[in-house]
């Protein structure tokens, strides 16, 4: 046994000895920390690379969990520039003065509700909330023009949602940051009163509504989109955007930064360049059937235009405060 | 080492002492401790009830294919509690399986304490589980022998006699789990049971208000010195070495009669819940994704680095709990039994608070380190090594300390006697405590997403990247392919045991 | 020269004196006995001397060096002090060879030869490849006596070296345990509880008590002319009779015998079985005699143990010759035929 152990030391000792050797061989390379997922922009960094001949060392994780890995990593962090799934964790960023003010030739490419007013950072993609509807069963004219009037007696138990899903839960934000604390929780209530369906995340919602489960559900429109793409025109569930900036049609921002840490600000903005640039967001229209905030680059032709949705309006960094949101879910049952 | 996140958390808490006290004093954070420690004894009882039997079933009795038993037993441990959960939630949960199978509308719910309960009770319980196995074969059957000839009926030899020489793996094993249950949050969100870790995660995830999370990271471990404190009276300076001449014998079997029906039915039963369920349910959800879908390249790699990674972990573990079991287990003093407790904070510590601890302290102390595979296999060894301990410290209970001094009169130094005698005596304990913090990091996934080298992708992250953006039946096939690696040293560290003397 | 020498030696465990100021030499190539009832302390002064505890105050030296005192505290492994403990403490994952060779050293030449050698000392020379728990008790004694003297030591300590064996082995394996140590002509230090053992295998005895030394001695001197009451009773079987001294002799229910070096007054008379003389009929040479009457006898095949009742109603014990064979009920004069003890009352 002790021979043993002391092979695995000495095995452990050399394998550590190499890692630490070999830690910092890419000086050149740009590192990205990335908040979205490698299944969705995993392509588009190796494209970038291939294009470019520009090379990336990139650390995917959890949107939330990188940024407060930022936060403890400081002015010693190895990252230069980060990709995050949502607007809250770059303002959590910027409020900390972690993040390097960006030049207008990048900022200006997207309008201004989608970027930092502070310009230290930009929105690559917007994502919007949706009614997703049974397309057989339901016309649009249907279906409710509001949240609001989800809870009615005519939706009694034919609404599925997904309480655990983020995306619910920045919607849940809005709803209180815009409407008070009263309202949002009287409309969770009044969901859970209505015999709302509960679904683990987005994409069980949209299956129920093809299988016929349920008729209508709160979802994320490129649920959807993808559904079509993979199985033509007549599938059976549609989106519908609630009109008169009804929190419905939330619009919530992918986006990007530099770090202040970063001592390739040069290299790192020309990657910024690149995903704000027609191939970089053409990929995002094609791939994540997301909208592409700059470059005049056009949605999926199967989506609603981007400026026909009326979204509610909200500094969308607001929409970081989600612990009392939590706690609201909880206290009204929806967790 | 293992105090380092604690450390963290001091030097994050001083930071901002109004924000830490506010965020400590709301009545919120005192609920949900209450709730988290109700959970946490519950799941530490129930896994004692199973992993006790199932330890003497697969040790000492002729059990039918113990050996097998023995390896399927240990193996829902590798099984990530998020998984646990998703798979009960897809299993018994709203329009689930078992809902589709029996053709029924409503089951009873699975949200809440009782899921948790559950899940956490099936996924946990080898924690208990190896420790005994590792103290069974080395207990020495002639007490039990001794007790049966003063008219003890094997069941009453059972508590009277082996419970008690059990009593400090049955409490190193209960800790593991009660400071797993405490520090989960995996399992607890999917389920929806509200608990401390909650509020930890929101403070980090959706706030970014470290000084809060730090705060109540602190009361955690409060709370888990508590716990190792009531552990700890389990154990109070007791002899559990033999104290007859003579060197000892081999165990005999104990023939289960006409109770191995219920025997089999039993270790069969446990097995089925907690390892032929999920890993039916994996498998049917691996043959649903199209087979091209599987990168298999990828998760060959995957599986090379996270056996790379568990082994390096588990092997610096062993070796650097073997010195603080030894201390702690020979020569109990305050500042010693400090040591060991503290270095079960890191067990208690949900585990993005010990990464976020590390990369704190990493980017500073270690620039050179930081994000290599050293630190990685440091963070495993800070998160686990309170696992290795407890198993070696149990083993080493049971060597008479005459047999080290005797090599110390033979003209040995204390290192020498540590490696010829005490190690190879406390190898059972030793090899437990590896395969403990092995199981345990081959899985992890808080602190390698953040202190992996770039490019370091284990099946930990690699289900983690295949279910965060979508369905969890995507992470079905790296699930399985965790569950064989694991099941490989796991096997051979069990039968080994078995062969030894 | 001292082998093993004590001086003053303390140690205390919390409140409690385990030993109390012992000083003890143990000449080279001799056999000692530490006995003494169990809690006495002197299994402590056995690890103090291997070094396995340290003393509070005092000096212990071995062959001349100090081990342990002042400042100084030579660590068990460089001490070269052989040990058999109780429970053998034989290493169970090594065989029979490997234990012994253990106490050699990696760099010891001629290791096998010396662990051939010791095996056949202690006659166990077929079982050398044996794992511990596969010999008996007896052999696993004699393997851990061959380690500890394998490495050659200075001396040898044993911590009730014979108590894990039943009663039948005991006696052959003590004799065969002193013509080991005789043979290696080692110094050894054995810690006993049992009289007999002590008085039948060692040279010298040092009867210990809470932590002292009562006495020092040769097995003979310690039997017969013992320090104190507690002594005699602690040796052997002995039945106390009140006397009174006068003028250099005492006076007691059975007798009137000197008492050298006893002051006037209240004595106690210690008698031990075997200077009690049973008979019937008038006794030779006009000794003093009483008559008393058989209580019981217990038969152990060579020797018997008669209880008689004296007249005062005290009771004494007889050890004689299996014949003649007395019942309860005889009766029977009662003489002195052998020394006797006599203390000051009082003082145990």
């Amino acid at each position: 046994m002790p021979k043993t152990l002391l092979t695995l030391l000495v095995l452990t000792a050399t394998a550590l000895g190499l890692a630490a050797c070999g830690g910092d061989d890419d000086g050149d390379a740009l590192v990205v920390y990335s908040g979205r997922n490698q299944d969705l922009v995993g392509d588009l960094l190796e494209r970038y690379q291939k294009d470019t001949g520009s090379k990336l060392e990139i650390r995917y994780g959890d949107s939330a969990d990188l940024a407060a890995t930022l936060l403890e990593e400081g002015d010693n962090s190895p990252a230069d520039v980060f990709l995050s799934q949502d607007a809250g964790a770059l303002g959590a960023l910027e409020a900390e003065d972690r993040l390097q003010a960006l030049p207008q030739s990048e900022l200006g490419k997207v309008k201004p509700r989608f970027r930092s007013h502070t310009g230290h950072w930009v929105g690559l993609t917007g994502r919007s909330r949706v009614i997703a509807y049974d397309k057989r069963e339901l016309k649009e004219s249907d279906l409710p023009r509001s949240v609001f009037d989800v809870p009615k007696p005519e939706w009694k138990g034919r609404v599925g949602w997904a309480p655990t899903n983020p995306s619910f839960e920045s919607f849940v934000t809005a709803m209180r940051k815009l409407k008070g604390e009263d309202v949002a929780r009287k409309w969770l209530e009044d969901m859970i009163a209505n015999d709302v369906k509960t679904y683990t995340n987005n994409i069980a919602i949209r299956d129920a509504i093809a299988n016929g489960e349920i008729d209508i559900g709160l979802i994320n429109h490129y649920y959807v989109a993808e559904a079509v793409a993979e199985e033509g025109p007549d599938y059976p569930v549609g989106v519908f955007f609630p009109p008169n900036r009804d929190l419905g049609s939330l619009i919530n921002v992918s986006g990007v930064a530099i770090l202040s840490s970063s001592e390739k600000a040069a290299q790192a903005r020309k990657f910024i360049d690149y995903l704000l640039s027609r191939p970089g967001q053409e990929y995002f229209a094609d791939v994540t059937k997301e909208y592409p905030l700059a470059s005049g680059v056009q949605p999926d032709p199967a989506l609603e235009p981007f400026d026909k949705i009326q979204a509610p309006k909200i500094d969308l960094a607001d929409l970081a405060g989600l612990q009392d949101t939590v706690k609201l879910l909880q206290e009204t049952g929806a967790l | 080492m293992a105090v380092l996140p604690l450390v963290y958390l001091v030097i994050v808490v001083a930071g901002a002492p109004e924000t830490a006290r506010d965020a400590i004093w709301s009545r919120d954070a005192f609920e949900l401790m209450l709730r988290s420690v109700g959970l946490a004894a519950a799941v530490t009882a129930t896994t004692i009830a199973i992993a006790v039997p199932l330890a003497w079933l697969t040790i000492r009795t002729d059990l039918p294919g113990r050996r097998v038993w023995a390896v399927l037993c240990a193996l829902p441990l590798v099984i990530p509690s998020y998984i646990g959960a998703y798979l009960m939630v897809s299993a018994l949960g709203p329009s689930g399986l078992a809902q589709d199978v029996l053709g029924v509308d409503e089951l009873p719910s699975i949200y809440g304490f009782t899921g948790a309960w559950l899940v956490l009770s099936a996924f946990t319980f080898p924690y208990v589980l190896l420790p005994v196995q590792a103290v069974l074969r080395s207990v020495d059957p002639q007490l039990e022998e001794a007790a049966r000839g003063l008219g003890r009926t094997p069941r009453q030899v059972f508590t009277s006699v082996v419970l008690p020489q059990l009593a400090p793996a049955i409490g190193a094993g209960g800790l593991l789990v009660a400071l797993y249950v405490l520090s989960d949050f995996g399992a607890v969100s999917i389920l929806r049971f509200d608990s401390f870790t909650r509020v930890i995660y929101t403070n980090y995830r959706s706030s970014f208000d470290r000084e809060s999370a730090a705060a109540l990271a602190c009361l955690l471990v409060a709370v888990t010195l508590v716990v190792l404190w009531l552990e700890g009276r389990t154990r109070r300076a007791r002899a559990y070495h033999r104290i007859a001449p003579g060197a000892q014998r081999r165990a005999v079997l104990v023939p289960l009669g006409r109770w191995r029906g219920a025997a089999l039915a039993f270790t069969g039963g446990v097995v089925l819940v907690a390892l032929v369920l999920p890993v039916g349910v994996l498998g049917y959800w691996a043959t649903k994704s199209v087979a091209g879908e599987v990168e298999w390249d990828t998760v060959a790699s995957a599986a090379g680095h996270s056996l790379l990674g568990a082994a390096l972990a588990a092997a610096v573990a062993a070796a650097a709990a073997l010195p603080v079991a030894l201390l702690v287990a020979r020569h109990r003093s305050r500042p010693s039994t400090l040591l060991e407790r503290l270095s079960f904070a890191g067990h208690a510590l949900p585990g993005i608070v010990v990464a976020l601890a590390l990369v704190f302290l990493g980017t500073r102390a270690w620039p050179v380190l930081y994000q290599t595979l050293a630190m990685l296999v440091a963070a495993y060894a800070i998160l686990f090594l309170p696992q290795a301990i407890g198993a070696i410290r149990a083993a080493l209970l049971q060597i008479d300390p005459h047999v080290e001094e005797a090599a110390r009169s033979l003209g040995r130094s204390p290192l020498a006697v540590l490696r010829t005698i005490t190690a190879p005596l406390a190898r059972s304990g030793v090899l437990a405590g590896a395969a403990l913090v092995f199981l345990t990091a081959v899985k992890e996934l808080p602190a390698t997403l953040l202190l992996a080298p770039i490019g370091f992708e284990t099946l930990a992250t690699e289900i983690w990247r295949l279910t965060s953006a979508s369905f969890y039946e995507r992470g079905a096939v790296p699930s399985l392919v965790l569950l064989a690696v694991s099941a490989v040293p796991l096997a051979t560290l069990t039968l080994r045991g078995h062969s030894e003397p | 020269m001292s082998a093993i020498r004590a001086i003053a030696v303390h140690k205390r465990f919390g409140d409690c004196r385990a030993v109390d100021g012992v000083t003890l030499d143990v000449a080279e190539g001799d056999v000692c006995a530490l006995l003494g009832p169990s809690g006495c302390g002197k299994t402590t002064m056995l690890r103090l001397l291997a070094g396995f505890e340290r003393p509070d105050s005092g000096c212990l030296m071995v062959g001349g060096e100090i081990i342990a005192g002042g400042k100084t505290f030579v660590a068990p492994e460089k001490r070269r002090i052989g040990m058999v403990f109780q429970d053998y403490a034989l290493f169970p994952h090594m065989t029979v060879a490997a234990n012994i060779r253990y106490a050699l050293g990696r760099r010891a030449e001629r290791a096998g030869e010396r662990v051939r050698e010791v095996l056949e000392l202690v006659g166990l020379s077929e079982l050398g490849e044996r794992h511990p728990n596969e010999l008996s008790g007896g052999q696993q004694q004699r393997v851990a006596l061959a380690r500890a003297l394998a490495g050659t030591p200075k001396v040898v300590l044993l911590d009730e070296p014979f108590s894990g064996l039943d009663a039948g082995l005991r006696a052959r394996v003590r004799q065969e345990v002193r013509q080991i140590l005789l043979a290696a002509g080692v110094t050894a230090l054995f810690v006993t509880h049992d009289q007999e053992e002590a008085l039948s295998l060692a040279d010298h005895v040092a009867v210990m008590r809470d932590g002292r030394i009562e006495q020092v001695g040769t097995p003979e001197e310690v039997y017969g002319r013992p320090a104190s009451r507690w002594v005699a009773e602690f040796l052997g079987e002995a039945d106390v009779l009140p006397g009174t001294v006068s003028e250099g002799w005492v006076e007691c229910e059975l007798a009137r015998v000197p008492a050298e070096g006893v002051g006037a007054g209240e004595a106690e008379v210690l008698v031990r079985p075997e200077s009690v003389a049973l008979s019937i009929g008038p006794a030779a040479g006009g000794r003093t005699q009483v008559e008393g009457v058989v209580v019981e006898r217990e038969f152990f095949g060579h020797d018997q143990l008669v209880h008689v009742e004296l007249p005062s109603g005290r009771r004494l014990r007889s050890r004689s010759l299996s014949y003649p064979v007395w019942h309860p009920g005889d009766r029977v004069r009662v003489q002195l035929d052998g020394p006797v003890n006599v203390f000051t009352a009082g003082r145990s």
